[in-house]
């Protein structure tokens, strides 16, 4: 009888604590959380200055003795990149090693630092992701609105989605290609990347990219790169996947080897279709020809075939059609969707290494 | 066992709904509410006559006061309308302004004279925090045509911030940053903490790219600074503000640490007549801490122009705090003097947010005209250069004047005084024996104005309007700065009130630093500040401040001077005693630049009609 009170007494305890949780989440303010994650961040002053590029940007401390990781912008590119600490102290940095594949790099303090408040980057990334309507904080110097031991500005707001970011030449351009948080804040204004992301107890989710408008529907997107995010780059050859954290690890140990130039962009494949001439700035991609045996063949592709979408995406022009098709690599599958007489058809290809071609005797 | 299960019963079934329904979400939702609902009536939409452009504003006080910024009733003219949540559409007239500060105060009407409006209570915004949480109110868009306003919720993103001003003016010093959504037409209107406090006035926004709406950066005047500035409005004055005069910039050390030091110093300011020199390092300046240029820059942005400090600087090992007088800005802005950080300027020029169409001039820039007092407003409106609204500067110098006036009415001793006592000489350290003498001489058919003052059979005299006097003499004695000019000018006050000067106008609140009567000196200046309502008075040669206690308008002293950028002679009144029914001050203590004049005991009063 005795334990039972006791669990009793203890179970009430629990409930009380419960409520006076939410409670004390409803309304709380963020004050402790954004004192502590300011601690954690720099400001950034680099190139810039012209063209609507601002010479200033934020970043994250990964490690006691000054490793900082920030984006892969245009404000590293100079021999005077000065960094800006919480506290008011400033020091010279250089960069260490850049990926443009996560859009990341880092940059280190060119002074001896010890003991700086950080984020343990591998403990982050080892946490699950965020989803979708979960609250997040955004801090960064946007508009250099701080210098110095002026506190970063803070904003709130949530995940909208974790979802793809695609990057397509000429349409809609996005430095970072992979998935990515979404967030309702608008967090990514000038001096924003680099910035972080993190949850209501501070704990670091993502890095905060570049400013991007989507061309087509004139919009402003405000996204950031998870702490997990990994994508496939090309080196000494290979095709590898890194992720933040290895690219963190290896750029702080000197070992970090930067991707080569895209390959993945700008190869295409081999798909067999040929189109109609493209006579107009505008001319719709009518197949012409298909090419026997090709992927397009196989698929069974006809001509006069109207191409409407490729893997979802309006291919409006031919000259947009070869734009989306740069993109794949041999061995990937496309779906495309193409009006045939009346009816809109769906067919399949699975593109292929271009043919060799005979050398003329 | 049964109890056990029922207790488990109970908190299993309590999770699920503590889920879905947090009570604690669903109480700070009804008490936000709550809080909406008790602030709403007070937030005013605010546009031309006639309709066309307009802002937000916010009623402080229950005979319509309300406070909004310049750039909204800019372009209004002074009796711009208002209507209030009630959805009646009032008449109002532009009390004050302040163009750098971006802040305006108007007054609504009421339909009935008497007639109270509902208002809002003015919160401390040194207590707001970046995290808090905020309301703002307004009429984005000039969205609301039945004069309710939109409500909008976020965070403080940073308090203490500093923004460029557009040219000279609109400059937002120690302002606060809020994602809280702001658009056009939120101009002018309130930022509220949770309780419901006013703590800022929304004004402008950071755009750059993304063109005139809400970016996640509004930046609100914080109430703070504009209480500083609420004397001045309400005294329809057009406010000026402080500039220090000397260039302060931050040098770095090895460490990586930043010093602010002076670099430039203006010889006709304060600062300098105080002992600062070039390569002094400023420490602290009002009382806070300064380690950069826009700490100095917020702290120096938030003071009327006029105003005394308090500033700590070091050189070499010493560390000395002095009290300093603001200069001003609009009219002597001092080329070159353009404060520099050691960083770029900045590129994205955060924006005022103007009402919505038409799109609104910076004041200053293009020359469309504001329309001219019209409707039931231009009564109480009257134009006067360096003024908002004269009317207004009237009705508060006649109230003070009147409210003085109870201490005693001098009106009718208009005639020779004498004043006998002791005084007290910084240079002697021993009492002695003294007379003031205010005379009016006759002279055949003229008479003219004779001052005297005895310390020890040693005599001064000062006719103060003799033709072709050397002005030194009007300074006499030599370190007191002009005490007895200022006996003069004491008596015309008293016994002649708005007559005797050829100017006499409210001059707004300011700091006053009496010193102490014990002898002993305060550890800081800011133990010794008083606030005071001011009048500024021009008679002859002589411009005068006189400081009234805010709360019962005793004079507590005023300040003598020839020009501007001198050091004045201080007079500082304590020790009020009742003399034939009329208070006077038993004790007068004289200060002149940096030192100690002398203490006097006024014993016996002679006062002729």
């Amino acid at each position: 009888m005795d334990m039972h009170k006791r669990i009793a007494r203890s179970a009430g305890a629990l409930l009380w604590v419960l409520t006076i949780g939410t409670i004390a989440l409803a309304q709380q303010p963020f004050t402790p959380v954004a004192v502590d994650v300011n601690k954690r961040l720099v400001k950034l002053f680099g190139a810039g200055g012209f063209k609507g590029l601002p010479s200033y940007g934020t970043g994250i401390l990964v490690s006691e003795k000054g490793d900082i990781l920030t984006c892969n912008n245009h404000i590293l590119s100079t021999s005077d990149l000065r960094v800006h600490l919480y506290d008011g102290r400033f020091y010279q940095a250089r960069v260490i090693a850049r990926e443009p594949e996560l859009d990341l790099a880092l940059v280190r303090i060119d002074s001896d630092v010890d003991f700086l408040p950080h984020y343990d980057l591998a403990k982050a990334a080892a946490q699950p992701l965020a989803e979708p309507g979960d609250w997040i904080l955004a801090f960064s110097n946007q508009f250099k609105i701080a210098t110095r031991d002026e506190p970063m500005s803070v904003q709130r707001g949530v995940i909208a989605a974790y979802a793809e970011l695609r990057g397509r030449r000429g349409i809609f351009e996005a430095p970072f290609s992979g998935e990515v948080y979404f967030v309702d804040a608008i967090a990514n204004n000038p001096g924003a990347a680099g910035g972080a992301i993190v949850n209501r107890r501070g704990e670091l989710l993502g890095i905060i990219g570049r400013e991007l408008k989507n061309t087509l529907s004139d919009t402003w997107i405000n996204y950031a790169v998870p702490v997990q995010a990994k994508v496939e780059i090309q080196r000494d050859e290979k095709l590898t996947t890194i992720d933040v954290v290895t690219f963190v690890k290896e750029a702080i140990a000197g070992s970090y080897k930067q991707s080569e130039k895209r390959a993945k962009i700008d190869r295409g494949a081999y798909h067999g279709i040929i189109l109609v001439p493209n006579a107009v700035a505008v001319t719709p991609p009518y197949v012409e020809e298909v090419i026997p045996d090709s992927p397009a063949a196989k698929a069974g592709l006809r001509p006069d075939d109207l191409i409407v979408y490729v893997d979802g995406e309006l291919a409006s022009s031919i000259k947009i059609f070869r734009e989306i098709m740069k993109q794949y690599g041999p061995g990937t599958d496309v779906k495309l969707d193409v009006q045939r007489a009346t009816r809109l058809v769906s067919v399949k290809l699975r593109l292929a290494e271009q043919p060799k071609v005979k050398a003329v005797p | 066992m049964k109890s056990l299960f029922a207790v488990l019963f109970v908190a299993v079934a309590a999770v699920p709904a503590t889920a879905q329904n947090p009570p604690g979400v669903l109480k700070s939702e009804s008490d936000r509410v709550a809080v909406i609902e008790r602030i709403k009536p007070a937030v005013v939409a605010i546009f031309a006559r006639g309709g066309g452009g307009g802002g937000t504003g916010v009623v402080i006080s229950d005979d319509g006061y309300a406070l909004t910024n310049f750039h909204v009733v800019n372009p209004t003219g002074p009796t711009p309308q208002c209507g209030l949540p009630d959805g009646i559409l009032y008449d109002a007239v532009v009390v004050g302004i302040d163009k750098v500060g971006d802040v305006a105060l108007i007054k609504l009407l009421p339909p009935k004279a008497g007639r109270k409006f509902p208002y809002v209570v003015l919160g401390d915004s040194d207590l707001v925090r970046e995290g808090d949480w905020s309301i703002a109110m307004g009429n984005p868009f000039l969205l609301a045509t039945d004069f309710t306003p939109t409500v909008t919720f976020g965070l403080v993103s940073g308090v203490h911030r500093y923004q460029y001003p557009a040219g000279l003016f609109l400059e937002y010093t120690d302002c606060i940053q809020i994602d809280t959504s702001i658009n056009p037409g939120n101009s002018g209107g309130p930022l509220f903490n949770m309780k419901g406090e006013l703590i800022g006035i929304n004004g402008r926004g950071s755009f750059d790219k993304r063109g005139r709406v809400n970016s996640g950066v509004g930046y609100a005047i914080s109430i703070n600074q504009i209480k500083n500035f609420l004397g001045h409005l309400r005294a329809g004055l057009a406010a000026d503000h402080a500039s220090l005069g000397a260039l302060v910039t931050t040098q770095t050390d090895a460490g990586g640490l930043g010093r602010m030091a002076i670099t430039q110093i203006l010889e006709e300011s304060d600062v300098a007549r105080r002992g600062l020199d070039y390569d002094d390092e400023l420490i602290s300046f009002a009382g806070r801490p300064i380690s950069s240029v826009n700490h100095y820059r917020n702290v120096l942005g938030i003071y009327p122009r006029g105003w005394r400090v308090p500033l700590e600087y070091r050189r070499e090992r010493t560390k000395k705090e002095v009290l300093v007088r603001l200069m001003g800005m609009q009219k002597k802005e001092f080329p070159g003097m353009q404060i520099d950080d050691s960083l770029p300027k900045p590129e994205p020029q955060p924006r005022p947010m103007p009402g919505d169409k038409p799109r609104l001039p910076l004041p200053g820039k293009g020359k469309g005209k504001a329309p001219g007092p019209k409707g039931p407003g231009a009564k109480l409106f009257e134009a006067k250069e360096g003024f908002a609204n004269y009317y207004f500067n009237r009705l508060e110098r006649d109230r003070l004047l009147a409210a003085f006036a109870k201490h005693g009415d001098f009106s009718g001793m208009a005639g020779d005084w004498s004043i006998d006592g002791f005084v007290r000489l910084k240079k002697l350290r021993t009492e002695s024996k003294t007379r003031i003498d205010i005379l009016e001489v006759k002279d055949g058919k003229s008479s003219r104005s004779l001052v005297k003052l005895n310390i020890d059979q040693f005599p001064y005299e000062l006719e103060p309007f003799k033709q072709n006097q050397d002005p030194v003499a009007l300074k006499m004695p030599e370190t007191s700065g002009g005490l007895l000019s200022a006996m003069y000018l004491y008596h015309r006050l008293l016994t002649q009130g708005v007559k005797g000067f050829t100017e006499i106008n409210h001059g707004g609140h300011e700091p006053f630093y009496p010193p102490p009567t014990d002898g002993k000196t305060p550890a800081r200046v800011a133990a010794r500040r008083v606030d005071a309502e001011v009048l500024n008075t021009r008679h002859g040669p002589f411009l005068t401040k006189w400081f009234f206690a805010l709360t019962d308008q005793k004079l507590l002293g005023f300040e003598v001077r020839l020009q501007d950028n001198e050091d004045p002679c201080e007079v500082y009144l304590a020790d009020y005693r009742p003399v034939e029914g009329r208070l006077l001050p038993r004790r007068m203590q004289v200060m002149y630049g940096d030192g100690h004049y002398g203490t006097f005991s006024l014993e016996r009063f002679n006062l002729a009609k």
